[in-house]
Parts: structure tokens; sequence; C-alpha cells
């Protein structure tokens, strides 16, 4: 009995000791992932991804209607702005808010998909097309692969993406897309940001091949099979882009104010975009969660609420932007910095699960 | 006084205030608890200016959650003085010292959470790696480079034994090393753009980063390059700190960029250096291949073909940026001239992408082929020789060439990569794929080629303009075969062989000792001789833990080489060679009896010795039994070795216990049952079996041998239809000539030996019994 005393004693102090320890201590025995046998289905994704392009469908085609409309204006005025804008200033104004209005719904639906787009290999090309690509004297391994041809007979060689060509020709933003006049839209006396009319054919050709491009994106979308290795490649491949999305607001109107030289991205503020983007990765992650659920519960549920803690943090900088809080250069940076190392961490985690689950991404 | 007592219960108050909250979260991992610290911090570090005592709150909430949930648990001797400082700025409403002690705390978690990892792998704890190995970085990902998992994969395998604690501890260090230096280098970036910013709160962030990751580079840097020039890079970082004026930065910054020159934390094991090389070479040998199809002149006729021939330039400028350092050090103006001529080529390349002065397909040529006479000036040897991994690396990426033409509907040029990825397939692995794997062979061509049934092949599609999701489906099944041929190229042995070889090999030295150790016991009969027996069955088993102990020194020691980055397959060859020699040896002296009855007179000659005098009878008895079976248990070991480098130290246990339970029930039979066995009989039946073991070690040898480039294939194509792939995997045969050639002359060297022992045996009693008796023998 006496010998027992000890030995009880010991034993209540090593269990008071393990009792004692941070919740957070590790198990004995760490969990070793297998490979899921379990088939993931991913069809959701295919859904959100048809639906979404059948709404862009809708206001590519508005913003086609839009510009035949206003290269019909300017085409009666044999192409002379002076004329037009003097004899059809109301059609002219008409017709270039409801292309901006088309626009600004097409854009947003885009990013929406953006990350189901530009992260499945088979449909990537497209986001090139569409959303990311260069021009040629921009430069860069993602060079647009078409050149647009104007009406007029003119080739824009390479020219850049779409979304960015007709953006920039509906704000005014590239002398070279638009046309050669002073429209003061407001008749205030000042020419601010955004009162400039598109050079007709740039505005009806981009709009034009942006509808076709999105029905050719339809297409390949329909023939889409979505498989595990495709959603992770997504998100993989777009989480951490972040930084790039906040380089282009630090140097956009929305930051740098009038001094800013940006062209592309001036009608919607990029902290708007990153939200849309954020959105379609977390319907991707749903698609997949259950799979990494299966090998690491807890990891799961983190990768989760780091998603919704990222899209947070955008939204509220977003609101606060809204609100009409001026950030300088320095904050943005700060900022973009510190979402871009969050989407980092969430990669990290997102490639560790792929690693454990043997599921390839794709380069 | 009072005002400090008040602070003091004030910020009791709030970390009371805090603590339900935070022992709500105990349950959060440490990488949990510690991006609560960190995202809490760059919150008060957005306050700081606007609303100070939101940044306090947040500030405390960093602090508390630290103290609670992560101090208790972690090195914090270099934190806990960081969130003092941070307390300082905030009061001060300094932005910039605010942010210098964000990062220190920052990366003072970082480096406790690896610290505390390495040390739980050394120790084989997985589940406590596996626990804070999360609370770490990765390499920042692009569209185009994705984060490693090596360190997780190998917290994993060692969870399922299948890897070593060093093995782990070295994975874990090439991923998180190579990780904080590539931070370490983007903070010195930022900091450059910073200064150009005039951004005062996040240039002191990036020097303070640069700073922490420094410090977890730092054990590696003073193991490099040695203590003093650990001194003078810490004095470095220390100036970068101090530096008030742009001019103290500037040079600051230029004495780190000197002392970090060619430092390379993780360094790459000479395995990868090789593959590195490779891909290298032939990345950079495809750019003009590209480039002259994509222009006609100087006008570009074919944009995805200058792309293709970009993405080139860059793998291998990625390649050799990874190889920079190693180059250095053989010729730093060598070196530098290649880097020159990579950026020429890259210029040239953007000038043809941006159709400006697009150079004629001529010039890429000779600019390349001046890089490439470059590179084979400054690399060493074994870089240059063609490895079948660097083969399949540039098959890949030819692959994902063929995919992007499909995704852009350019099937021509689709077919084109197709074509291109299948010749380096048939000029490289596939003389090796014919001999070490034929099986796969066939497989392989199918898929590339139009299928066989069911099964489509990408030549096929291609032709058929199939959509991108069916040559997506064709190129994975590629892949899967892809990745078993290069496995199976890579040589394995299969597990249940090797365990064999070592039972056989165990049984066999095991029966010796036990032989030796019955003679010389069975010779020490007599009541008063039989107490020495007991000196020397001691000697025997502490032979027997002295074995033990140099099969774990010999491991370390191979560890160690491993470690220091010589190739497992290079060792392998070398520990191979030795072990065949010894058997060489071995099986020549058993046949000529030098080895067996020369051994055992020698250990008679000394127990006569011992046992004559009365002076350290004991000792010396204990010894004689210690050195008759430490010799058999020596020899074991680097036996065993060489089977481990081939297989794994699990495979080759199971088989050493099985040959050890055999010797054990031998010993019981000869010692205690003290029944008369055929030893003679028993010594030849093993000795046929160890020559076996030979012929097929020097079949793998030979193949390893090959594997590495160090003898070249000779395919003998007929036989490899008829050997099925099991004979490679259990007796080392292939079919190449060099192989078979080997393995038949030492089976000749051994049979040989045989025969002339005969034939000097039959001499000898022929002589004897011609010579006349009285008269003494002359030999």
């Amino acid at each position: 009995m006496r010998r027992l005393l000890p030995l009880t004693l010991f034993s209540a102090v090593l269990l008071n000791a393990c009792a004692a320890q941070p919740a957070a201590a590790p198990t004995a025995a760490p969990s070793v992932p297998a490979a899921s046998s379990t088939t993931t289905d991913l069809s959701s994704l295919k859904t959100y991804l048809l639906a979404n392009i059948g709404e862009l469908k809708t206001s590519s085609a508005q913003l086609v209607a839009a510009s035949n409309q206003y290269y019909d204006l300017a085409k009666a005025s044999g192409f002379d702005y002076d004329d037009l804008w003097s004899s059809e200033q109301q059609a002219v104004l008409n017709a270039v808010e409801v292309g901006r209005a088309a626009w600004m719904q097409a854009s947003p639906g885009y990013e929406q998909i953006e990350g189901l787009v530009a992260g499945v290999p088979s449909l990537a090309e497209y986001d090139v097309i569409l959303d990311a690509g260069t021009s040629a004297a921009e430069g860069g391994d993602g060079v647009v692969p078409f050149d647009l041809s104007l009406a007029d007979g003119r080739t824009l060689q390479k020219p850049g993406n779409l979304f960015g060509i007709s953006e920039r020709a509906l704000w005014g933003t590239d002398p070279e897309l638009t046309a050669p006049i002073q429209a003061d839209f407001n008749r205030n006396g000042t020419i601010e940001f955004g009162e400039a009319l598109p050079e007709a054919n740039v505005l009806l050709s981009s709009a034009t091949a942006l509808d076709r491009y999105v029905g050719e994106l339809q297409t390949a979308a329909q023939a889409w099979q979505p498989n595990e290795s495709d959603a992770f490649t997504a998100l993989v491949v777009m989480v951490p882009t972040m930084n790039e999305y906040f380089d282009s607001w630090k140097n956009s109107r929305f930051v740098a104010g009038e001094a800013s030289t940006q062209r592309d991205f001036v009608a919607i503020s990029r902290l708007a975009d990153i939200q849309d983007i954020l959105s379609g990765l977390e319907v991707v992650y749903d698609g997949v969660s259950p799979l990494v659920a299966s090998v690491d519960s807890v990891q799961s549920q983190q990768i989760d609420q780091d998603l919704t803690s990222l899209k947070t943090f955008v939204a509220d900088v977003h609101a606060k932007e809204q609100a009409g809080q001026q950030f300088t250069a320095e904050d943005a940076d700060l900022l973009g910095s510190e979402a871009q190392n969050r989407a980092t961490a969430i990669t990290g985690q997102l490639s560790q699960v792929a690693a454990a689950l043997d599921v390839e991404i794709q380069e | 006084m009072i005002r400090r007592l008040s602070a003091a219960v004030l910020a009791a108050l709030v970390v009371l205030s805090l603590l339900p909250g935070l022992a709500g979260a105990q349950g959060a991992s440490p990488a949990s608890s510690a991006e609560q610290v960190r995202a809490a911090l760059v919150q008060a570090q957005l306050d700081l200016a606007r609303n100070p005592a939101a940044a306090q709150a947040a500030l405390d909430h960093a602090r508390a959650t630290f103290d609670v949930q992560l101090a208790p648990q972690l090195e914090a001797a270099q934190i806990t003085p960081a969130f003092a400082q941070a307390q300082q700025a905030l009061e001060a409403g300094s932005a910039a010292e605010f942010a210098a002690a964000r990062a220190q705390i920052w990366t003072g978690m970082l480096a406790a959470s690896y610290a505390k990892t390495e040390a739980a792998l050394a120790q084989g704890d997985a589940a406590t790696a596996q626990a804070w190995l999360p609370l770490r970085e990765f390499r920042h990902a692009t569209r185009f480079s994705r984060p490693d998992a090596d360190a997780t994969k190998a917290v994993v395998a060692l969870a399922r034994a299948e890897i070593t604690p060093e093995q782990a501890v070295l994975a874990l260090r090439a991923d998180l090393l190579d990780t904080y230096q590539a931070r370490q280098t983007e903070a010195l970036h930022d900091l450059q753009i910073a200064e150009g910013q005039s951004f005062g709160s996040r240039r002191a962030e990036a020097v303070g980063l640069s700073v922490g990751y420094f410090a977890i580079l730092a054990p590696a840097y003073a193991e490099q390059r040695g203590q003093p020039a650990l001194t003078e890079a810490e004095q470095a970082f220390a100036a970068l700190q101090r530096a008030a004026t742009p001019e103290a930065s500037t040079a600051a910054q230029a004495h780190i960029e000197q002392v970090l020159q060619g430092f390379r934390a993780a360094p790459l094991g000479a395995a990868e250096q090789e593959r590195r090389a490779g891909q290298m070479l032939r990345f950079l040998s495809l750019v003009p291949v590209e480039y002259s199809r994509g222009v006609s002149g100087q006008n570009v006729t074919k944009d995805l073909e200058i792309r293709e021939a970009v993405t080139f330039r860059d793998g291998a400028a990625a390649a050799f940026n990874d190889l920079r350092t190693l180059l250095d050090e053989r010729d730093p103006a060598l070196a530098k001239q290649a880097a020159q001529s990579f950026a020429t080529l890259e210029q040239m390349l953007t000038n043809a992408s941006q159709r400006t002065n697009v150079p004629a397909a001529g010039q890429v040529q000779q600019a390349t082929d001046n890089l490439l006479a470059t590179l084979g000036q400054v690399m060493p040897d074994a870089w240059q020789q063609r490895s079948s991994a660097g083969d399949f690396d540039v098959i890949d990426a030819m692959l994902d060439q063929m995919q992007a033409a499909v995704a852009a509907g350019q099937y021509d040029l689709a077919e084109s990569a197709r074509l291109e990825a299948y010749a380096i397939l048939e000029s490289g692995p596939e003389a090796k794929l014919v001999v070490f794997a034929p099986q796969m062979k066939a497989p392989i061509e199918q898929l590339f080629w139009f299928g066989d049934g069911d099964t489509k092949g990408l030549a096929g599609l291609i032709e058929a303009t199939a959509p991108a999701s069916e040559i997506a489906a064709a190129r994975t099944a590629l892949n899967a075969q892809l990745a078993e041929a290069k496995v199976a190229i890579g040589g394995q042995n299969a597990p249940v062989a090797v365990a064999t070889n070592a039972a056989i090999i165990v049984f066999r030295e095991g029966l010796e000792a036990v032989l030796i150790l019955a003679s010389l016991m069975g010779s020490l009969k007599s009541a008063e001789m039989r107490r020495y027996r007991t000196p020397m069955w001691v000697g025997a088993a502490a032979a027997l833990g002295f074995s033990a102990l140099t099969w774990l020194m010999s491991r370390s020691i191979l560890n160690a080489l491993l470690a220091f980055g010589i190739n497992a397959e290079v060792l392998e060859v070398y520990v191979s060679l030795l072990a065949i020699g010894v058997l060489l040896l071995i099986t020549n002296w058993f046949f000529h009896q030098v080895y067996w009855t020369g051994w055992m007179a020698s250990f008679h000659q000394q127990k006569k010795r011992l046992t004559g005098g009365e002076a350290s009878k004991w000792l010396g008895l204990a010894l004689l039994g210690f050195s008759s079976i430490y010799r058999e248990g020596f020899e074991t070991v680097l036996f065993m070795q060489a089977l481990v480098l081939e297989s794994t130290t699990a495979v080759v246990l199971g088989g050493v216990a099985v040959g050890l339970l055999a010797t054990l029930a031998i010993g019981i039979v000869v010692f205690f049952v003290q029944a008369k066995l055929p030893h003679k009989k028993m010594l030849i039946v093993t000795g046929i079996m160890i020559c076996a073991v030979l012929v097929q070690m020097v079949g793998k040898t030979v193949h390893v041998t090959q594997v590495i480039g160090w003898l070249p294939t000779h395919p003998i194509r007929w036989l490899a239809d008829l050997l099925p792939y099991w004979t490679g995997m259990w007796f080392g045969l292939y079919a190449t000539w060099e192989g078979l050639l080997m393995q038949f002359a030492s089976a000749a060297f051994v049979i040989g030996s045989y025969v002339l022992a005969e034939r000097q045996k039959h001499k000898k009693i022929e002589t004897a019994v011609a010579q006349p008796r009285g008269v003494p023998s002359k030999a």
C-alpha cells in the first residue's frame, strides 16, 4: 500500500502536468493523411460558372447594342466628332451612358468567375483575352493572342485585353482610343475625369469581340468537366494574386487621384474586383472543402475562415474608401502587403493539403 | 509612481478582460494564434495615426494572445522586448518604430517555431513537429510558381516511419531555409522600393524583416562561412538598422549584398544540382529552335513560338540562378559572363515580343551558342552529363507547351511540341526504359501516338482536333506512366529480394561465428578449463553490442555524407563496390581454405597462449571471444549498409532479424542441444548462396552506375524482350552488355577461384601420395 502511494502521487502529478499543457499541444500520434478515395461532387462549380457566364453574355450583348447605336450616330456624322457632339449630344450621351452601364455590369460579372477562368488551364486563355492579357507593346508572357480588326479597315495588333480596351474607349483614358474632341458632359466648363467620347470603331470592335469571346468561353465552360485538380489549381493560382490587384489599386485614380496615369481599372475600384474574385474562389473552395475535411477538418475550417477573413479585410478597406477615407500610397502599400501575406498563408495551406491528398496542382 | 502603478493596473485589467476570449481560443493551433498576433499588430499599425485608442486595443490583444497562447511554449526571449518597443512606439506615435517592432515580433515567432519543429523532428517527434510546422511562411506564390510541401511531406513520412529523423530535418531545412532566404531577398528588394518612394514605416518594416529572416539563416551562414563571417554579416545588418541617412542605408545595403553574395542557406544536393544543370542546358538548347520557327527574317510570324522561346529562356535562367552560387565559386568571371549572356538573350526575346528590332534567328542561335559555350567552361563535368531526371523535366515542359497550344486552338503547334517531347524520350530515357522497365515502353508509346483500344493517344487526338479536355485526360494518363517509368529507371529492388539477401548474409556470417565459438568452446572441455568459457561468452556478447554500435555509427556517417550533398546513388556505388570487393575476397579465401582453416588455427593459437599463462587470462579470453565475433559483425554491417542504400532500413532490418533468428536456432542446437551438425555442408551451401548474392549485387551496382551515367548503357534489345521485368528487381539481371558481362566476370572469378583451389588441393594430395614416407615435403 505504501508503495502504491508514491506511484499514485506520481501519476496524479503526471496527469496534472498533462492537463496543464496548453490546449494546442500536439496529440501523441500525429495525424497522417491518406489520399482520399471519396469522389468530390464539383458540379456546383460548373453550375456557378455557367450561370455567371450567362449573365455576362447578357451584359456584353447590351454593350454591343449600345456600341452599335453610338457607331451609327458617328457614321451618320461621317465620324466628324465635333459635328456629332454638337448635333447629337443627348443621343450620344445616352448611348455612352448605356454602354458604360453595360460595361459596369459585365466587368464585375466577369471578376466573379475570373478565379475559375484564369485558374482552370483549359479556360485560362479566355482570361488573357478578356481581362488579364497585355498588349504587344507592353510585352511579357501574357500578351493577348488576337489582333483587333476595326470597321474602318484598320487593325490593332495585339492591343491588350478586351475589358481594358473598351474601358479606355468608354472613359477616355487612352487618346488613341478616344474621339479627338473635348466633350464637357455636364457643361460646367471643366473637362473632368470620364468626360470623353469613345472612338466609335474601337468601341464597336472591342465590344463585339468581347461578346464573341464570352460566347466561346460559354461553349468551353459547357465542355469543361470540373475535377479536383482544376479546383485546387484555380485556388492556388488565383488566391496569391492579391498584390497585383492592390498594386493596380495603388496606382489608380482611387489612391493616386489626378496624378494617376493608369488607363485601366478606372471605372471600378480594384477593391471591388478583389471581393468579386474572392467570392468566386469561396465557391470553388466550398466545392473541395469536404475533400479537405476528409483528411483534416481543422485545416478545412481554417482555410475557410482565412478566405472569409481576407475578403472581410478587403471589404473593410473598400467600405472606408467609399466612405471618403483617402488612403496614401504608403497605406495602400501596407494594405497590399498585408493582403498578400494573408493570401500566401492560405495558398501555403492549400498546397500542403493538395500534396497530402496527392492532387496535382497544374502548371 | 502612482501613474506607473495605474498603468500597470490598467494593463492588467485589459489582459484580464481579454482572458475569457483567449481561454476560449486556447484550442487554437500555434499557427492560428500567431496569425491572430500578426493581424492584430497590422491593425494597430493601420490605426496608429488616425485612432490611437483602437491601435492600443489591437496591440493589447496581440500581446495578450502571445502571452497566453504562445509564450509558455516558445523561446520568447527575443520576442517579449519587441512588444515593449511596440508599446513605446505607439505612445510616441512613431509608425516607423512600430513597424520595426512588428517585424521583430513576427520573425521572432517564425524563428522560435522553426527551432521547435527542428528539435522535434530531430527527436523523431512527428506529432510536435506537425503542430508547429504550420507556424511558418511560404515563398510568395505567383501565377507561375507554387509553394513547396516538402517539409509537410517529410513530417508525414516520419510519422509513417518511412524516413529517419535526420532525413526529416534535412527536408525541413531545405524547405524552410529556402523560403526564408527568398523572403529575405524580397524584404531587401522592398526596402529599396520603400526608400525610393520615401515610405518611412514600410522601410522600417522591410529592415526589421530582413534582419529577422537573417537571424533564422544565421546558423546555416556560420556553418558554411565560419563565425567571423557571421559576425561581419550581423554587423552589416546592424548598420542597416542604425542607418539614419540615405547614404548610410545605401552603404549598409551594399555591404549586405557583398556578405550575402553566393550564400545559399539550403544548398542544393548533388543530384538536384545535376538536375537543374540538365534543365538549364536542355531549355537553353530549345530557345533557338522555338525562336527560328516564330520568325521569318526580322519579322515575327508566330507569336506562340516566340512565347515558347521566352518560356524556355526563363526556365533556363531560373535554373542558372539556383546554380549561380556554385558557379561563382568555380569561376566568378565566367559566371558573370554567363549572367550577362542570359540578360542579352532576354533582351533579344523581349524585342521580338514587342516587335521592335526583331533579331534574326541566326543571331539568337549565336547568342545561345555563346552562352552554352560559357556554361560549358564553368560547369563541372558531372553537370554536363545527360540525366534521365532532366529529360523527364523537359518532356513535361514540352507537354505543357502542347496543352497551351491546344488551348489556343493551334493544333499544328501542339503536334510540333508533342513530337519534340517524344524525340527527347526517344533520344534519352527510352534506351534505359527498354532495359530497366520494358513493360512500360508500350503504354507510353501508345499514349504518345494513337492509343490502343479505348485508350486514346495524343497524336490521334491532336490529328482529330479533339477538345482540350480530352487531350488533358490523355496527358494525365501519360503523366502517370512517365512518373512510373521515372521511378523504374531510377532502379528499385524488390524489398523481399533485399530482405532475403540480408538474411542470407547474416545467417552465413552468424554461422561462421557460431562455428568459431563452438570450436573454441569445444577445446575447453576439461573441468579445469570450462571456467574459461565464461569470459569468451562475455566477449562474444560484447561483440554483438559493438556490431550494433557499428551499425548505428555507419548509418550516421552515411547520413552525414548524404547531408553533405553526396548523391545517394553515388554513395550506393561506392559502398556496393567495397562490399563486392570484400565478398570476392571472402569467397576466394573460402575456396582456398585460408579463410576458415587459417582463422581457426589463429584463434586456437591465441587461445592456447592465453590459457597457457595465468596473467590476464580472463581479459584475454574475453578479447578472443570479442574479436572472433566482432570480425563477422563488422563484415555484416558493411554488407548491410550496401543493402540499405539499395532499399530501406526497415526492409534490411527485417532480413537481419530473420538471419539472426536462424543463427540463434543453430546456436541453440550447437551449444545447448550439442547436436552434431554437418558443418562443412552447411558452409558450402551458404557459400553458394553468398555467391548468388554477389552476382546479384554486381548486377545492381552496374545498374546504378549506369543510372548516374558513370557507365554507358548498351541494351541487348532481343534479350530485353525475353527477360521478364522481375529478373531485374530480384536478381539484378538487366539486358545490357555492361551488366551481364560484369556479372559473368564476377561469377567466372568465383568459379575460377574454386577450380584453381581444387586443382591445387589435388596437386597437393597427389604430391603427398607420390612422396615416399619419411621424406619431408618441400612445400
